[in-house]
């Protein structure tokens, strides 16, 4: 009996060192070779032979077309077995023809929310997110512009009391309370032009405003096709005036904008086309490209432009360049470019003065200008020498007028010229004198 | 006294299922883990919840792993995976959506239904309904997260919530909830609380501190949508304002508890109602809509279906559509 106990007893401590050992193993190995994803337990073999089993699966979402399920599996068999190119090429063949066909889907239902046929753009935003559930443009639309809207957003102007605003929306000035409590307002104060007011909807109201600001974007996304683009403007404008964060108002403003730059930059009115885009919202299509473009256009012209010596030209298509960009490279460069050929057209006309003036406008580390500059002041030396000269040359043959006149050249040239001064002194002194002696 | 040779047999046959029981205990569920999933080999004591508990950190995500393999139970050897994210968020197919029926009861009583009242039988052979065909009681936070595309839900989701705060709730309906293991949400209008036929505030306290969800449906339970006789507009913007806050503030007072969801009186509401809900700050609120609330249902105007005393099972079951067939592909 006693035998048997023991033999039991040793198969519990047996089993304690070696089973439970084995489990605290297996825990203890767990997340290096979890995080690894292999294990030596189970050669590579078995992770090919499962990776191939998952491969298959998702091959049968795939089919069944649920793609996600498709997907998630693929990234499995993927994970067990991280060598093998097919699945890697064939999850990125996956992810890029789901991605692209969200953006097909999501693009029909944009158009179709553009024609008020909400109940189909609704199913194509659906897709999108079927195709790629982090889709942020169709949740956007799913969760926001296909809810029904509860406040019209409000800039106050110079003039507007909350009675007016409230007659304005509500046909009632005695709603004013209403604006107080929606914006926190804490008395009945006139709100200073430019506040950004919150007005619930009241349900008659909001029906009759909602299906009116409906028709007026139907009507200026047609007029957006004729072209009409101050009459979209116009409407856009009104819509935004009583609600300030309607999206499809302000996609009609940005679409106009962006238009009329592209039709600016085609007449090589590249400035007047910057002005333009720059009142597109930049997150607007691809605006930023559209800018950057007509900045290229606008320094090529510019280029031109210097090789003519029209200065002033360049420098308002370059400076109109760093408007827009305050590091952009070229637009600096010829800028002094500009400056420096400037001043040298001066300094070779001998208006050495001007020519100062004008290449101290520019960056005076600018290779050209450093150069242009000592230059000038060199020759502006030596032709201050060259009149101080002369001034003496008169001095000594008593022609004290002319020499002043020298004299006074030198220091026109050379401010700094200590003699010319001392002697303009003396000579005015010795012409006083002469007076009174005659 | 035993002989020795039964004695044998008597040790034996006790300590032998003792080794088995230890062996069982001890045998370990093969995991490897990476960034998305595990891969576990279930083994004989594995169960669904077991290794949700284990490896998710919470039983109830047994539905997870059941609707990923595609599996309703587990046996031991076989390889599965745990998902680690979400594989299903909103619930689409590609021949439709999924939706979620959210049932709205009022009363309970022991034998004799009306029309706001339903049976004990009733109430628990419905739920009997929910547990035997696969249905998954779901809380507000879950429905909220699923509507707000943050996280799946099961694919047969279900909401119960229960209006006003009758007494008779705790007396019929809770036990058989607890029974299934089912939570619930209470709209409770505050000047109902300390009636006889209503909650105390204890015992709503006591229901809060068993999981159950407790929220707002005004304090007098007045339609918000009607404007009584010579009611000017401000006193009826004025009345709103109360309603909606009043409760909200005393739940915060007695239950020191958030109300985030609202229930209309009458289910009825209007785009004021709904500004003032969202100013003070509720994340949803509940219409009696008959319909089931698919991902993008509107998240202040969301859909009920009640549950009246006169339903048999067959008239139930017609308020738990899950899904809405429509090809999105």
């Amino acid at each position: 009996m006693k035998k048997i106990i023991n033999v039991f007893l040793l198969y519990i401590i047996l089993f304690f060192f070696t089973g439970c050992f084995a489990v605290m193993e297996f825990k203890k190995e767990t997340p290096e070779k979890i995080s690894a994803g292999k294990s030596e337990k189970n050669p590579e073999s078995a992770e090919t032979f499962l990776s191939s089993s998952y491969q298959q699966k998702s091959l049968e979402y795939e089919k069944k077309n649920e793609l996600q399920m498709a997907l998630y599996y693929l990234q499995i068999a993927g994970s067990l077995n991280p060598d093998d190119k097919i699945i890697a090429k064939r999850m990125a063949v996956l992810k890029s023809t789901f991605a692209d066909k969200a953006r097909r889907h999501f693009k029909k239902g944009v158009v179709y929310f553009k024609k008020n046929k909400l109940k189909y753009a609704r199913k194509q935003f659906l897709i999108t997110l079927r195709y790629n559930p982090e889709h942020k443009g169709a949740l956007d639309y799913l969760k926001n512009r296909l809810a029904p809207k509860e406040y019209i957003i409000y800039k106050t102007k110079k003039g507007d009391t909350l009675k007016s605003i409230s007659r304005k929306f509500y046909s009632d000035n005695k709603k004013d309370f209403l604006i107080v409590y929606f914006n926190n307002l804490e008395t009945n104060k006139k709100p200073a032009p430019g506040t950004t007011l919150k007005l619930p909807m009241l349900k008659s109201y909001s029906t009759h405003l909602a299906i009116s600001i409906r028709n007026d974007l139907i009507k200026a996304r047609n007029l957006l096709e004729e072209k009409r683009y101050e009459e979209v403007l116009n409407i856009a404008g009104e819509v935004l005036e009583y609600d300030l964060m309607n999206r499809e108002a302000a996609d009609l403003k940005n679409a106009v904008y962006y238009h009329m730059g592209m039709q600016l930059s085609r007449e090589e009115k590249y400035p007047e086309a910057i002005n333009t885009f720059k009142k597109v919202d930049p997150k607007y299509k691809d605006v930023k490209r559209a800018i950057r473009e007509v900045i290229d256009k606008d320094l090529m012209k510019a280029n031109s432009l210097l090789r003519e010596e029209q200065y002033e030209e360049v420098l308002a298509l370059a400076e109109k360049a760093l408007d827009y960009d305050k590091s952009n490279k070229v637009a600096k460069d010829l800028i002094n470019t500009t400056y420096c050929q400037k001043g040298r057209g001066l300094i070779s006309r001998k208006n050495y003065v001007e020519a100062l003036k004008v290449l101290n406008k520019a960056d005076a580390l600018h290779d050209c200008i450093e150069k242009a500059i000592a230059d000038v002041k060199g020759v502006m030396k030596k032709e201050a020498e060259a009149h101080y000269l002369q001034g003496v040359k008169y001095f000594l043959n008593q022609e004290l007028s002319s020499a002043i006149i020298e004299w006074e050249e030198t220091l026109a040239l050379n401010p700094d010229h200590k003699k010319a001064k001392e002697n303009i002194i003396n000579a005015r002194r010795l012409l006083e004198k002469y007076k009174k002696v005659e | 006294m035993a002989k020795p040779a039964n004695r044998r047999k008597t040790v034996f046959g006790r300590l032998f299922p003792l080794y088995l029981l230890l062996l069982a205990a001890c045998a370990p569920s093969q995991a490897r883990i990476y960034d998305d999933f595990i891969i576990v080999k279930a083994t004989a004591v594995d169960t669904l919840p077991s290794l949700a508990h284990k490896y998710l950190n919470d039983p109830t995500k047994d539905w997870l792993i059941s609707e990923f393999n595609d599996i309703k139970t587990l046996d031991a050897g076989q390889e599965f995976i745990i998902p680690l994210r979400p594989f299903d968020k909103g619930g689409l197919k590609v021949n439709g959506y999924q939706t979620v029926p959210v049932l709205a009861y009022h009363g309970f009583s022991k034998d004799s239904p009306g029309k706001m009242t339903v049976t004990e039988a009733s109430f628990e052979a419905q739920m009997k309904y929910l547990m035997e065909n696969g249905y998954h009681v779901i809380s507000l936070d879950q429905l909220m997260d699923f509507l707000e595309f943050k996280e799946q839900i099961p694919e047969k989701s279900v909401v119960i919530t229960i209006d006003n705060g009758l007494s008779s709730f705790s007396d019929i309906a809770f036990p058989i909830l607890k029974k299934f293991g089912f939570t619930a949400t209470l709209f409770i209008y505050t000047d109902f609380i300390g009636n006889s036929k209503a909650l105390s505030w204890e015992q709503i306290n006591n229901l809060s501190k068993k999981g159950f969800d407790i929220q707002c449906k005004t304090k007098t339970h007045r339609n918000l949508t009607k404007r009584k006789k010579k009611e000017s507009f401000k006193d009826y913007f004025k009345s709103l304002e109360m309603e909606i806050s009043y409760s909200k503030k005393l739940f915060k007072q007695k239950l020191n508890k958030e109300c985030s969801y609202f229930a209309y009186p009458y289910g009825a509401t209007n785009n004021l109602v709904v500004a003032i809900l969202i100013k003070q700050g509720y994340r949803a609120a509940f219409t009696v809509k008959r319909a089931s609330n698919p991902c993008f249902v509107d998240r202040y105007r969301i859909h009920r279906s009640v549950i009246y005393g006169d339903y048999d099972i067959e008239r139930f079951k017609k308020n738990l559509s899950v899904f809405n067939k429509i090809k999105l592909k």
